[in-house]
């Protein structure tokens, strides 16, 4: 205990006993309140206004006015709302799969081989490339007479261009394809980092034992790294459910609305649409669903980790 | 006695005094869209030639890009901190106009000045609400080597042949013909004279709107119409790119639209020729989008009669003939639209040239076509587009599409009424 701590839980024999741990919360709030008015001031009071706006109708500079749930039955008539949230939950699809994949990029790159910092970064660089770049650049290879539909042209693979992001049951898949190359590199390192925090002796141990490598991976390495699995699933769960800036730079929801999203649904009525009572109801119903989720992955993951 | 007057002296010229806060200039900010690092120079003289012929007036210019204009401008408005003068265009003029956004300026317009089009374009509900700026029309580039290959010696004329050479190119050289704004199908329904609403109710499921789309639709399907981006709401920039890199035969846009294949792609400029656009049944030149600096409520009295001086100064003839030379954009002053620049073609002129005279001739039939005093239009619209969306790439029936469209549109039509 520090010499500050003692002092403050010190009491003197027989006497009162002095308020020390009021003091001691009094400090303890004080180092918290700058961050604590940040995060009261832009981010619960915004989440709490925007909650009551989404029962009002409300026009830029008109005062709201109270409207009930007029906002959400708007919601549920609009097909299109539901076509978001179908997308926002198809989107969830990546989550396994940019899970293992980034478990196995870091067991790879984890290998002491020459050049592997050069592979590190290689698969690090979408996760620090701009957006606007990366659906640039993937908007091009996505074009009709892009680089994939060349590639698979001349490997006579397809006859005709497939329009990756012009064939409305397709262009979804291709967005997440894009959303999953983005995460890789973010996720593998989060994995990395975890690989490298297990104890050497435990691997020895199990290879002087006569593990396998596939059951040195499954029976050590996967139980090991099993908090950050959880971890990175959740966030990887709520990254997909608020996906938005994909959207917006390859499709802005097209074609025939076949790539909205929950809150791409949200900034199309919003910022597009001016409708910012709609757009605030749709986000509420997405952040129900984002809760919801989360608090399953955490209840899963809990049980397992028992 | 001396230290009275000195102190005295000191008081009078502190800036909370009236006679100190009399002497500072009004500070005037204003925004345009995505005219930086271009139009830099241009802008900067400007201002500098404005505020030494006005000492009392400080000019802040602040350059935003085009796809955040509006959120910027909307959350400055909601917040209280909006410029004195927003550029924008027509149809987000009339939202923030409908939303009570926006200043009228009758006050310090001079309405002689403009063209009858654009003062018409910013008129809503008795009231200016912009001074005019600059223009645009569409123009044709046609790819002549594409052309050749395919059979054809000349750009098309109408519609259907605009069509029925798309077909032909695809057939023939495997790139397709043009991009049409299918994005924006209200405003190529008004182009051809097919209402959307007539007496309260949506019409636009006639035979004559789904014998247009029906054309599309076939177009489509025999690869006769650029895929990428076909129906996003501006399809300009896809367009362009793959007319640049010679994966379209026909780009139909701005003559400003021609700079960019001069200067990024030669040799596909050198086989360029520029035509007019097929004007549709309503005789409206398309592509007309009119650009304008508004006013956002909440200005205070002072800066806007000194904003609505300097709009007026930065719309004039002069100014506008200056920013259109340089821009290949049109005027929309009377005297600026009547220059040589626009009217002669000197011989030996290239595409882009051909394409600024062809969009000057026109100017007469260009209007902003967009859809106005529908309430909940987005909405509607969507719903529209998408009906659309879904025949022309086949996944519906067309007439039964747009019914069900029609029918969306009615009931809240008949919800909005009630």
């Amino acid at each position: 205990m520090s010499a500050v701590a003692e002092s403050l839980t010190q009491t003197d024999a027989g006497s009162t006993p002095r308020r020390r741990p009021l003091s001691h919360t009094v400090v303890a709030w004080l180092f918290l309140a700058p961050a604590l008015l940040l995060l009261a001031l832009f981010s619960f009071w915004p989440v709490i206004w925007g909650g009551v706006l989404a029962f009002t109708e409300y026009k830029i500079i008109t005062p709201p006015t109270w409207v009930g749930l007029r906002n959400f039955e708007d919601l549920v008539e609009d097909p299109v709302f539901w076509i978001s949230l179908k997308n926002s939950l198809l989107y969830l699809l990546i989550v396994p799969l940019i899970q293992l994949g980034a478990i196995l990029l870091a067991v790879l790159v984890n290998n002491r081989l020459p050049g592997v910092r050069i592979f590190r970064t290689a698969f690090y660089l979408p996760v620090v490339t701009s957006v606007s770049v990366v659906g640039l650049m993937w908007g091009w290879m996505y074009n009709e007479q892009g680089l994939i539909n060349g590639v698979l042209q001349w490997a006579r693979v397809i006859n005709e261009p497939i329009g990756w992001l012009s064939d409305d049951r397709l262009a979804l898949y291709s967005v997440m394809f894009v959303t999953m190359w983005r995460g890789l590199g973010w996720y593998m390192v989060m994995y990395l980092a975890a690989l490298q925090s297990i104890p050497a002796e435990v691997e020895e141990a199990a290879v002087l034992d006569g593990a396998t490598p596939w059951q040195r991976f499954w029976r050590i390495t996967l139980p090991m790294i099993a908090p950050t699995i959880a971890l990175c699933s959740v966030m990887s769960t709520l990254s997909a459910m608020k996906v938005l800036e994909e959207v917006l730079i390859l499709t802005q929801g097209g074609p025939v609305s076949s790539t909205f999203t929950g809150l791409y649904y949200a900034y199309d009525q919003g910022i597009r649409a001016f409708n910012f009572p709609r757009a605030l109801a749709a986000s509420l119903v997405v952040s129900v669903f984002c809760i919801a989720i989360a608090w399953l992955n955490f209840r899963l993951a809990k049980a397992r980790h028992r | 006695m001396n230290s009275r007057r000195t102190l005295l002296g000191l008081l009078a010229t502190a800036p909370w005094l009236p006679s100190a806060r009399a002497a500072e200039p009004i500070v005037v900010e204003f925004w345009t869209m995505s005219l930086k690092p271009k139009f830099t120079p241009f802008f900067e003289a400007l201002v500098q030639r404005y505020e030494a012929a006005n000492p009392g007036v400080k000019l802040e210019w602040v350059d935003v890009p085009w796809d955040v204009l509006q959120t910027k401008l909307t959350a400055s408005i909601a917040a209280g901190s909006a410029p004195a003068l927003a550029q924008m265009n027509v149809p987000w003029a009339y939202d923030y106009a409908l939303h009570g956004a926006l200043l009228p300026v009758d006050a310090w317009l001079d309405r002689s000045v403009y063209t009858e089009g654009a003062i018409k374009d910013l008129s809503f509900k008795g009231h200016v609400y912009g001074f005019p700026h600059y223009t645009s029309v569409n123009v044709m580039g046609w790819h002549r080597g594409l052309f050749k290959q395919a059979g054809l010696d000349r750009a098309p004329t109408t519609l259907d042949e605009q069509l029925a050479m798309s077909k032909q190119i695809k057939a023939r050289t495997g790139v397709a013909g043009f991009s049409p704004a299918l994005g924006k199908i209200a405003g190529i329904f008004l182009e051809e004279g097919l209402p959307l609403i007539a007496g309260g109710r949506a019409v636009f499921n006639s035979p004559r709107h789904v014998a247009l789309l029906a054309k599309f639709a076939d177009c489509y399907k025999a690869g006769g119409l650029l895929k990428d981006k076909l129906f996003a709401q501006d399809n300009f920039p896809a367009s362009i790119d793959a007319y640049k890199s010679g994966r379209l035969a026909m780009m139909v846009a701005p003559p400003q639209a021609l700079t960019r294949v001069r200067d990024d792609a030669p040799d596909v400029y050198a086989q360029t020729d520029a035509a007019p656009v097929p004007v549709g049944s309503a005789d409206i030149a398309a592509g007309g989008w009119l650009f304008h600096f508004a006013m956002p409520r909440g200005t205070p009295p002072a800066v806007a009669a000194a904003a609505g001086r300097f709009a007026s100064y930065l719309t004039g003839d002069e100014n506008q003939l200056a920013f259109a030379k340089l821009a290949s954009t049109f005027p929309t002053s009377r005297r600026a639209g009547q220059d040589a620049f626009f009217r002669r073609l000197a011989p030996g002129s290239g595409a882009l040239e051909k394409g600024v005279a062809i969009g000057a001739s026109r100017m007469d039939h260009v209007r902003t076509l967009f859809v106005s005093g529908v309430p909940e239009f987005e909405r509607l619209n969507k719903r529209l587009q998408d009906a659309v969306e879904a025949s022309i790439i086949g996944r519906r029936d067309t007439q039964s599409a747009l019914d069900d469209a029609v029918a969306f549109w009615n009931s809240r039509l008949k919800a909005a009424a009630s």
